[in-house]
């Protein structure tokens, strides 16, 4: 009895200095929000088993205000190279939620058509509740990528490329976009005459119309709208196991820069870059070369891409039928060295030099989805640092107009 | 004969384009100066030209501020069409007729949905397309019809 009380006392005295009053009463400070969640790579969900380098989390997703029309979405895709929370309609379904297409002024469903490097995805805007580790982005818009039987977008949507609303097709049961940006569009999708073609209204009927839609109604980064720890974020990867491949990874992506004791920004070491406020990107030079290319530090692609004549782009079957990596390089010697030196834009505009290895994915372990040394053929236009820039590092990205210690975003860092 | 005709235009209807609003066909990408034209009405734009030795530039800026630059060759014919701005292009009206080689190999890249940039390439055709949404780029060529003297990293 005497001792059970001893260990009160104490408790509580050490409870008053954590606290830093120093009055002696109950005055414990109030836990911090949990702002770390998993993320694994793995080879996919089960419809489209077979991934390489791609990042999943698993996002809680609710009717908004609902604590039971709720559901786990996992093998959501992991993407800081785009803004916004993207769900394939079949999953949700599957998981027994419905969200409800947002409406314009005139009572219309508002759609969207987001771009991606390949492909298109189409679908309407809903409120959703999103709970990501303790944090939560109440009535956040998302895009619902619409894979019901039959859904055909509007002419003016598709023209991209393909068509990436289901599962199978696109390697995930949704993207979650966390880029330095807090909406996908911005402004430009504000007040543009004639409107661009990437926010629509569609009558019942289906007819739909290019619209503007205001900043505050469009898909949305879903860390810049949570109550706190929404200034930035961290994407934290190990090293991989075997440099030829690793069958799983798991890291984590913590929120907020600065704000609790898992986020803090380094004060030694750390190169920041600053991204343009229009596009996001920072610039880089490739092997010496002197073009300047926009570059993207991007979980969402799963390769170092860029231009690189001199090194073999894989060609094949055969001999490798059913493993198919046309569109990588494929070295004759390997690894083969090669690096980028980044700058970034603005009053953050530090320089630093990447080195990377790129080997032939023929020579990867089997079943491997998570490769270190995989670079392919981006086009002489961009640079783009992929999934393999990821492991073994810690990168910071600051979300616009945000400010994280001496730094204002829209900046990357590592 | 006649309820085919039906057919297909019921059919067009089904995939939501309404055959009596066709205009004629236009292909940026192996097309005309002409087509350059066609696709500055389409996209609402204004076309500025530009006249150097071995080739033409037309370059047509939308409202939005996306720049679209169609090359044309002694010849009168597109051989390359580069973009740039903050939505990405309408690949289908800019490549024409090589829109479905395109496809065809996007189809054939692994992954190549998420990538934010990619490049196919054939003998008869190059696309390189990049960007993510606020900023897009990229350019096509058909490498046959560059004329002589022309380096593809001209093609800006």
């Amino acid at each position: 009895m005497r001792s059970t009380l001893s260990i009160i006392v104490a408790a509580t005295l050490l409870a008053g200095c954590i606290g830093g009053k120093g009055t002696g009463t109950n005055s414990t400070p109030a836990a911090p929000t949990p702002n770390t969640l998993a993320v694994i790579v793995d080879s996919g969900p089960a419809a489209a088993a077979g991934q390489i380098n791609h990042a999943y989390v698993t996002v809680h997703v609710c009717v908004p205000g609902s604590t039971t029309q709720c559901t786990d979405v996992d093998h959501v895709l992991l993407d800081t190279g785009s803004w916004g929370l993207r769900l394939v309609r079949s999953v949700l379904a599957a998981g027994a939620v419905a969200l409800s297409a947002e409406t314009d002024a005139q009572g219309q469903a508002i759609q969207e058509c987001f771009h991606l490097g390949g492909g298109d995805t189409w679908g309407p805007v809903a409120l959703a509740d999103v709970t990501l580790a303790g944090e939560v982005a109440a009535k956040l818009p998302v895009q619902i990528m619409d894979d019901s039987p039959g859904v055909t977008p509007p002419s003016t949507c598709g023209g991209n490329g393909l068509l990436l609303n289901d599962v199978s097709g696109f390697g995930a049961n949704g993207l979650l976009g966390v880029g330095v940006f807090a909406e996908d569009c911005g402004d430009a999708c504000v007040n543009a005459s004639p409107p661009m073609e990437i926010y629509y209204g569609c009558t019942a009927a289906g007819v739909c119309t290019a619209e503007n839609v205001a900043r505050s109604a469009q898909v949305a980064n879903p860390v810049a709208k949570f109550a706190a720890d929404n200034n930035g974020f961290i994407v934290n990867m190990p090293s991989l196991q075997n440099a030829n491949g690793d069958a799983t990874v798991q890291g984590e992506l913590i929120f907020g820069l600065g704000t609790q004791t898992d986020n803090a920004l380094p004060a030694m070491g750390l190169t920041v870059l600053g991204a343009d406020p229009a596009t996001g990107d920072f610039n880089a030079t490739y092997n010496g070369g002197t073009t300047v290319l926009p570059a993207l530090i991007d979980s969402g692609t799963d390769d170092y891409a860029f231009d690189d004549p001199s090194i073999l782009p894989c060609t094949d079957p055969p001999p490798f039928a059913g493993i198919s990596f046309v569109g990588y390089y494929c070295p004759a010697v390997a690894p083969q060295t090669a690096f980028a030196v980044n700058t970034g834009v603005g009053v953050n505009n530090a320089t630093n030099t990447v080195q990377f290895a790129i080997a032939d994915p023929h020579t990867f372990v089997a079943n491997a989805a998570a490769v270190i040394n995989l670079a392919g053929g981006g086009g002489s236009i961009r640079f783009t640092y992929g999934m393999p820039f990821f492991y073994g590092r810690k990168v910071y990205f600051g979300i616009e107009q945000k400010v994280s210690g001496t730094y204002t975003g829209p900046f990357y860092a590592y | 004969m006649i309820g085919r005709s039906i057919k297909f235009f019921l059919l067009l209807f089904a995939l939501g384009m309404n055959p009596l609003c066709v205009e004629p066909v236009r292909a940026a990408l192996g097309g005309d100066a002409a087509s350059v034209a066609s696709d500055a009405g389409e996209m609402r734009g204004t076309v500025h030209a530009e006249l150097l030795q071995g080739y033409d530039i037309h370059e047509i800026t939308v409202v939005s501020g996306t720049r679209v630059r169609e090359f044309l060759n002694r010849g009168g014919v597109v051989f390359a069409v580069t973009w740039s701005g903050p939505v990405a292009p309408d690949l289908q009206r800019l490549l024409g007729t090589n829109f479905a080689e395109y496809t065809r190999a996007l189809t054939a890249l692994k992954q190549s949905g998420l990538h934010k940039s990619l490049r196919v390439a054939s003998s008869s055709l190059v696309v390189e397309s990049g960007g993510h949404m606020r900023a897009y780029s990229g350019r096509a060529y058909l490498p046959a019809l560059i004329p002589a003297g022309t380096a593809a990293a001209d093609l800006r």
